[in-house]
């Protein structure tokens, strides 16, 4: 399958902080659900946010179609890549639909600022709209929602980005398990469907035996583990990255590797 | 895609109706506003004397006094409030607070030394409302340029930068005021703010200044609402960040500067206006901006017409009037959300 990213020895660190990425590289293809695992402080969030453009790579690069990530502008980078953001606290009562629309603002030229929207992105914020089922909380004031349902409108926003490439940060976190299968659910079908790539940092493990296709395990900034996800889950070096013993037990249904407390 | 309708003319669930009746009913209620400034002065001058000398611009004394006194006033208290109610509503969402003002990072604190600094040098040149006018935008230039940088941070830094130069700025004023005690009524005045006197020439800078700012500020319209989901959301979706936040800064001053430039220090209109207009059309600035710009027009115009008729009180500057009526709707806003019931 074609590559959609690779990383390049790509070192960073926070000014100020001992948080540091060390010699990053690998490959990430067209179609994949990549997870990012490790303990906290790993340096799962600060990769995502070096992968979306946030920051920049201290030495080596981050290649996006043939190209480093910084070349891009901050519009065209926004037409490859979409970040969802774990939560936002709008500070006033932005409706559903303007902050799907919000996904489309790379795109916008002068006259969209103030006219209605062209079709193509009247068409996309509805197809947003309709693949995460949020059609009719579109009206509905974004603070006023539940947990589960501002996930999903943070989903269709960056959906409606239609970007190749999705990068989500715990996307799951504060909700029930209900919700939560309901979210991975989604994001399964755009990597199988859409041949989307996913690169998501997540903790529960069985979870991200369960869905994923591969991982990175991380730890203190590098990442020390790398393969499919059944192998990288039964790697007996998992046990030192998280100091825990983990006993392990196949799905019953979906032959995957789930790990439980010791 | 079943279950939707293909129709690309109807409206998506969510997208607000059609503005066009609030727009409708925003520029009758300014053009009403106008008439009725047209119409009250201190000469007597009927509503069908001041028709006719609107439509016949030579027609003697009365259509001097209409041409020449009043429209020009009018549409200087129509920009300024538009103005002020377009760059508060701007810093609103730049610095994501809802308390900012056109003049919290500094402008009106550098406007203040920039008329007293004119006044000072030479007072017999009538450069307060220049010097105010370059002394606001300094201001701001100066508190932006402190929060360039790598920090993390830097619209906080941007309105602590704007706080310490307003300080500093008011402390040089007041020396210089004290100083100067033969103009402390001329710049004490000024600081309250009105449009006395006002003469076409001034409200065409204005004017030009102001929709130069508006082309700048267009493209940001939505940007605005992509700053309102916090700047890592908005980076995201595609917004430069940086370089929104200083264009709208940049046409937030302007817009700030120019009113200013018109009136001295008129409070208020830049706070309550934009949250006024949130409360009736929501916080999209698609709307918010044209509104605000309307609904702070209407407000100044009905606002300088009063200022101009409250005899019993003799003269009282408008920029009090703005006071007086900004300050009651507030607190009323506020207990209303807080669930509170006065009336």
């Amino acid at each position: 399958m074609a590559e959609r990213m690779r990383l390049e020895q790509v070192d960073f660190h926070w000014p100020g902080s001992d948080m540091a990425l060390a010699e990053i590289s690998g490959t990430i293809r067209e179609g994949v659900w990549l997870a990012l695992i490790g303990p906290n402080g790993a340096g799962k969030t600060t990769l995502l946010r070096l992968l979306a453009g946030l920051e920049q790579p201290k030495h080596g690069q981050i290649l996006v179609g043939g190209q480093s990530l910084s070349s891009y502008s901050s519009r065209e980078r926004s037409t490859l890549i979409a970040l969802m953001p774990q939560a936002i606290g709008p500070l006033f009562d932005l409706k559903v639909h303007t902050v799907v629309e919000m996904g489309r603002i790379g795109r916008y030229r002068f006259w969209d600022h103030l006219m209605r929207l062209q079709r193509s992105h009247r068409r996309a914020v509805e197809e947003a709209l309709w693949a995460t089922d949020t059609l009719d909380l579109a009206d509905r004031n974004f603070t006023e929602l539940s947990g589960g349902e501002s996930r999903r409108v943070l989903l269709a926003m960056v959906l409606a980005q239609q970007t190749p490439i999705l990068l989500l940060d715990e996307p799951t976190v504060y909700l029930d398990p209900g919700h939560a299968s309901d979210l991975l659910n989604r994001v399964e079908s755009l990597v199988r469907e859409q041949k989307k790539t996913v690169v998501m940092a997540y903790h529960d493990l069985s979870t991200v035996a369960l869905y994923c296709d591969e991982i990175w395990a991380m730890d203190r900034g590098r990442v020390v583990l790398s393969g499919t996800a059944s192998e990288v889950v039964l790697d007996s070096r998992m046990k030192e990255l998280y100091a825990l013993d983990f006993l392990s037990l196949t799905h019953p249904t979906r032959q995957r590797p789930v790990l439980l407390l010791p | 895609m079943t279950g939707l309708k293909r129709n690309d003319s109807a409206r998506l669930p969510g997208e607000r109706p059609k503005s066009a009746s609030a727009w409708f009913l925003w520029l009758v209620a300014l053009v009403v506003s106008m008439a009725l400034g047209l119409v009250h002065g201190s000469t007597v001058i009927t509503m069908p004397q001041v028709w006719h000398a609107v439509l016949h611009p030579a027609s003697g004394i009365i259509a001097v006094i209409i041409w020449e006194i009043r429209f020009p006033r009018i549409v200087a208290a129509a920009l300024v409030g538009g103005g002020l109610a377009v760059a508060g509503a701007v810093m609103q969402a730049l610095l994501q607070n809802p308390l900012a003002d056109p003049y919290i990072v500094g402008a009106s604190a550098g406007a203040g030394l920039g008329a007293i600094g004119a006044e000072t040098v030479a007072p017999q040149m009538a450069l307060m409302a220049p010097g105010a006018f370059i002394g606001a935008l300094i201001a701001v230039f100066f508190a932006w340029s402190l929060s360039r940088g790598r920090g993390r941070s830097p619209m906080l830094t941007l309105l602590l930068a704007g706080y310490a130069l307003s300080v500093l700025f008011s402390a040089v004023s007041t020396y210089l005021m004290l100083q100067n005690q033969t103009s402390l009524s001329t710049i004490f005045a000024w600081e309250l703010g009105g449009i006395h006197g006002m003469v076409w020439a001034k409200v065409r800078v204005a004017a030009v200044i102001m929709a130069v700012s508006g082309l700048i500020l267009v493209p940001q319209i939505k940007t605005m609402n992509a700053l309102l989901l916090g700047e890592d959301v908005a980076h995201g979706v595609g917004v430069p960040v940086r370089l929104s936040q200083a264009l709208l800064l940049l046409s937030a001053s302007l817009f700030t500067a120019a009113a200013v430039y018109l009136s001295g220090l008129i409070g208020f209109v830049g706070l309550v206006i934009p949250h006024l207009v949130r409360r009736l059309s929501g916080p999209e600035h698609e709307r918010l901006i044209p509104f605000s710009f309307l609904a702070g027009a209407t407000f100044m115009v009905l606002a300088d017409t009063l200022a101009e008729h409250l005899p019993p009180l003799g003269i009282v500057p408008v920029g009090l009037i703005t006071a007086f009526l900004g300050g009651p709707y507030f607190l009323y806003v506020l207990a209303r959300q807080q669930g509170r019931r006065f009336f």
